[in-house]
């Protein structure tokens, strides 16, 4: 351990002789992650899936729940190995999602692309808030699933591009859902006055505060939503947390 | 902490339906122009897995019902 906190690398056979705070900390973290990964689909793949504009959309819609549910897999994997039961998250409905943004339901394109291109996009900065981290065998199968999440960002990017690109009423209309999943997206990063946050970079499972997460996200963003032609959202418009 | 009975079996459950959803994109992607009858046929293909995935009946999964 270091004036800063603590550095070493954790293996699951280590977990029962660590702080009971890391356990606790490690734990929620993998049930929260398990949460957001197939909380995803259960959002989008009943209505969107039948109805995507092409069939090439509706396989990728498929293919992008088939990564989503593989990314619960690799994670519950790795909490079952240290005693912690996510089979639950699986069936759990909408409502009870740990994150907001999981809490309702997707049934239109314009939905889908910005979910994508902006939710997908905090599920990366979650990600890699554990790249380098402490807990070892999450470390180890991030770079695979954090491709695969970048991959589900760009189509989502693309998608909102060609729709705002068509001006007129569907520039409109996606300027309001960009503006819907804005808010929900900068309150994922959570409270900038969390204390759980540095409990979490003190014992290495996160990297950065919520603040500096949110604030990097929001600079990632501003160009790309500014290059589609959009406005980017006010930041305090509609937030549960700041 | 102890390893969770089920995760191994729930695991390789999952495993094998994320396998055949990308089987069905796979096998599909190309025939988008030539193959209608395939395409529709991968697409309620994945329909059907992925009803079962979200259903997310563990226990039946893996024999403990």
């Amino acid at each position: 351990m270091t004036a800063e906190g603590f550095r070493d690398k954790v293996e699951a056979a280590d977990v029962p002789k660590m702080d009971p705070e890391y356990r606790d900390l490690l734990a929620r973290v993998l049930r929260i992650q398990c949460d957001c990964e197939i909380g995803g689909p259960h959002l989008y793949v009943r209505n969107i899936l039948p109805t995507a504009p092409t069939k090439v959309d509706q396989l990728i819609v498929a293919r992008t729940a088939a990564e989503e549910a593989d990314h619960y897999r690799k994670v519950a994997r790795l909490a079952g190995e240290i005693g912690v039961d996510v089979a639950f998250i699986l069936s759990r409905p909408n409502r009870e999602r740990y994150v907001n943004a999981f809490r309702g339901e997707i049934s239109t394109w314009e939905d889908f692309a910005v979910f994508g291109f902006l939710i997908d996009r905090v599920g990366r900065y979650q990600l890699e808030e554990f790249v380098g981290g402490t807990y070892a065998p999450l470390d180890r199968i991030l770079p695979d699933i954090i491709v695969e999440e970048q991959g589900h960002i760009d189509y989502g990017q693309s998608k909102t591009a060609e729709i705002a690109a068509r001006g007129g009423e569907a520039k409109e209309r996606i300027q309001k859902v960009l503006d819907f999943w804005y808010a929900r997206a900068l309150d994922m990063f959570g409270s900038s006055a969390s204390r759980r946050s540095e409990r979490y970079r003190y014992w290495g499972i996160k990297r950065r505060t919520n603040a500096e997460a949110r604030h990097e996200y929001m600079q990632e963003v501003r160009p790309l939503i500014e290059a589609m032609g959009l406005r980017v959202p006010d930041p305090s418009a509609g937030r549960e947390f700041v | 902490m102890s390893q969770i009975p089920h995760s191994q079996a729930l695991d390789e459950h999952l495993q094998e339906m994320v396998l055949a959803l990308h089987a069905a994109v796979k096998g599909a992607l190309p025939h988008i122009n030539d193959d209608p009858a395939l395409v529709d046929q991968a697409i309620r293909d994945c329909e059907e897995i992925l009803d079962v995935v979200l259903e997310g009946d563990v226990a039946s999964w893996i024999g403990t019902s």
